[in-house]
């Protein structure tokens, strides 16, 4: 018994990494139909500017609010991703709408960059977080362990679900938002500043990045690459999910995550990882749409 | 009038013949002592490249499906290639790897390989026939677009975690080193023969699939290639099987890509499961992008000057600029200019001059139009 609820807590844990760090692509992927290879870049920034206010904390403030730095590390990454994205959207992004495969190369040419420019400020070597006392430890019932950085995780994932299900279904920045990704032409009409929808939607896309990178740092170290780890599993997710839908991206890391975990029992990890995979793209033959499908009758959808 | 017409209508031909000049005078240059044998052995695994490159052109360029795995086939095509060259250093022994790996006997799937008719068949036809299933059902189910991109990615993955995860068969991260040619030593100068001999063969397989190439897209398979990527809708409404016309042109490439697998093990003397990254793959991707995709002689030229230019610069102090170069050309290319080198000495020159011509006539103070 002890052991089913340590799966059920670690693959609740697991699916909700990979759901923070799908919910960015989720975003740029299903309402914008931009490939954003660049998004595991904008992970690994996020959990560099947790890094960067750990050091700037420990340089000015007293020992006793040190742990602090954690709650002001997620304004800053996500800040700092948002404003990088809005950049490179307003320079790269925007000549890509409607060009799907041309986006994915470009962005990857950008996530070149950006990697070597990680390795150029912070060297190659990895570095550490030190996990807030707040974090720190765990809860124990029943004999099995609860710890409280993953505790904080899928905690961290409902709250931005929350938003980004207030921001695009009961906001009217959200209905712009969805107006100029279903009918940019007959939006622009009315009255919507699409340029700026644009803009702002992918930048929003790219601090959920930042933000997922927060929550990274907290569990191993951080290098230029480690936004690459996840990156797989973010895009199998909202494609597993369906694209367009955020429900479907929530069902589809679910799936990743527990599946991973309940394989990983019966052998090792990669090759748990890889079983998911295969699986997965075995399932997207039957439905190449993915679990939830926006209906349309367009052709070429 | 006529010949130059002719030498515009070849020039495809003509560049890639100059190209095989230039590779062909190589080895003179090794005997005559200006170039070093690591350069040449350098240029070998660029020849690989360009193969690979090739392979990528002709699904990417012209049937539009952008895989983002190749670096899958190529790398399976190295490592049959590389433990038929082990098997050989340890005369159909067991190798050290699987000895640490818990293995006391040769693994059935690597018993193959004790034979180099088997291994040059298997080295194809594995690759080949993966290909062939994956390609049968995504293709058939009409996955398409960036979605067969971020799916062979994923396959790609899985693939270089499970090679990682069997290391005693694999020999995991570090994979199969310290393997001669398969016309033995090429390393340092008494070997110098064989590493001629390697290279002129490398050469020839290289012309071989260029042919093939440029045979295949010449065809009516190569035109029906061209329209699924153009019109994929289109070419299911009159009629045709699009699903099988993929296919077979994703299992025609996948079998070139362990081909020139093969080649690159020879050269480079080891195999690892890097060459099955995704990293790698996208940097056959940025070959072809760069060199200008939808012409076979573009993917040729984008990988001999990409890797060229890597080569010289991760030499000197440059190695640190080098990622920031290659990821900012190649967001430039797919940006601005869609057909590469190729399509910049075809399409932008062109139309400068023309433009700049233009302005002349119309500093003149004539009114003439220029040609739009």
């Amino acid at each position: 018994m002890d052991s089913f609820f340590n799966t059920i807590f670690n693959g609740l844990s697991s699916s909700s990494i990979i759901l923070l760090t799908s919910l960015g692509l989720a975003v740029t992927f299903g309402q914008m139909r931009i490939i954003n290879m660049a998004h595991s870049e904008f992970v690994m920034i996020g959990a560099y500017m947790t890094y960067l206010t750990q050091n700037l904390f420990r340089a000015i403030s007293p020992e006793s609010v040190f742990s602090l730095y954690y709650i002001f590390a997620l304004p800053v990454a996500f800040i700092a991703t948002f404003l990088l994205g809005s950049l490179m959207e307003w320079l790269v992004v925007s000549r890509l709408y409607g060009r799907e495969i041309d986006s994915l190369l470009a962005t990857s040419g950008i996530s070149l960059i950006l990697q070597q420019a990680a390795r150029h400020i912070f060297g190659a070597q990895g570095v550490n977080v030190t996990t807030p006392s707040f974090l720190s430890g765990g809860i124990t019932i029943g004999g099995c362990t609860f710890s409280y950085n993953r505790l904080f995780i899928i905690l961290l994932v409902g709250l931005v679900l929350f938003g980004m299900w207030f921001l695009i279904n009961r906001s009217s920045f959200g209905k712009q938002m969805r107006a100029v990704m279903q009918n940019r032409p007959m939006a622009k009409c009315v009255g919507i500043n699409s340029r700026k929808i644009d803009n702002i939607t992918f930048s929003v896309g790219s601090g959920l990045a930042g933000l997922a990178g927060c929550s990274v740092a907290l569990l191993g170290s951080i290098d230029a690459s480690v936004g690459q780890s996840y990156i797989v599993d973010s895009f199998m997710a909202v494609v597993l999910g369906g694209v367009g839908k955020l429900l479907g991206t929530v069902l589809g890391s679910s799936v990743i995550g527990f599946s991973g975990i309940t394989f990983e029992r019966f052998t090792s990890s990669s090759i748990a990882k890889a079983l998911v995979l295969l699986i997965i793209i075995l399932f997207l033959q039957k439905r190449p749409q993915g679990l939830f499908t926006v209906r349309s009758r367009s052709l070429d959808e | 009038m006529n010949f130059f017409k002719q030498i515009k209508k070849q020039s495809n031909h003509i560049t890639f013949g100059i190209i095989v000049l230039a590779l062909a005078a190589v080895p003179l240059l090794l005997l005559n002592g200006s170039v070093e044998s690591p350069m040449v052995s350098f240029l070998g695994k660029a020849m690989s490249f360009c193969m690979v490159a090739i392979a990528l052109d002709l699904i990417w360029g012209y049937t539009g499906i952008l895989s983002l795995g190749h670096g899958l086939y190529f790398a399976l095509g190295g490592y049959g290639m590389a433990m038929f060259l082990k098997l050989q250093a340890t005369q159909g022994a067991i190798t050290d790897f699987m000895h640490t790996g818990g293995l006391t006997e040769l693994p059935y799937i690597w018993k193959p390989f004790q034979s180099l008719a088997l291994t040059l068949l298997l080295l194809v036809a594995v690759p080949a026939l993966l290909s062939f299933l994956i390609g049968h059902f995504i293709f058939k189910n009409r996955v398409k677009g960036v979605y067969f991109s971020i799916i062979s990615q994923a396959l790609t993955w899985a693939a270089y975690s499970v090679f990682i995860a069997l290391s005693p068969y694999t020999n995991g991260n570090i994979g199969i080193t310290e393997i001669n040619s398969l016309i033995g030593k090429t390393k340092g100068p008494a070997n110098q023969d064989n590493l001629i001999v390697l290279f002129y063969a490398a050469l020839v397989i290289l012309i071989l699939i260029y042919s093939l190439a440029t045979f295949l897209v010449k065809t009516k398979f190569g035109k029906l290639l061209i329209a699924i990527r153009d019109g994929e809708n289109r070419t299911y409404f009159s009629g045709y099987r699009v699903s099988r016309f993929k296919t077979v042109i994703y299992v025609i490439s996948a079998g070139i890509a362990a081909i020139a697998g093969a080649v690159f093990v020879n050269f480079n003397g080891s195999i690892s499961p890097s060459q099955m990254t995704i990293a790698f793959s996208i940097n056959m991707v940025i070959w072809v992008a760069i060199g200008g995709r939808g012409t076979i002689v573009g993917a040729v030229i984008g990988a001999l000057v990409v890797s060229l230019c890597e080569y010289n610069l991760s030499s000197g102090n440059m190695v640190e600029y080098w990622q920031y170069i290659v990821g900012g050309v190649f967001c430039l290319a797919i940006l601005f200019f869609k057909g590469g080198i190729v399509g910049l000495f075809k399409e932008q020159i062109p139309a400068l001059i023309k433009r700049l011509k233009g302005a002349e006539k119309s500093g003149n103070g004539s009114f003439e139009q220029s040609s739009l």
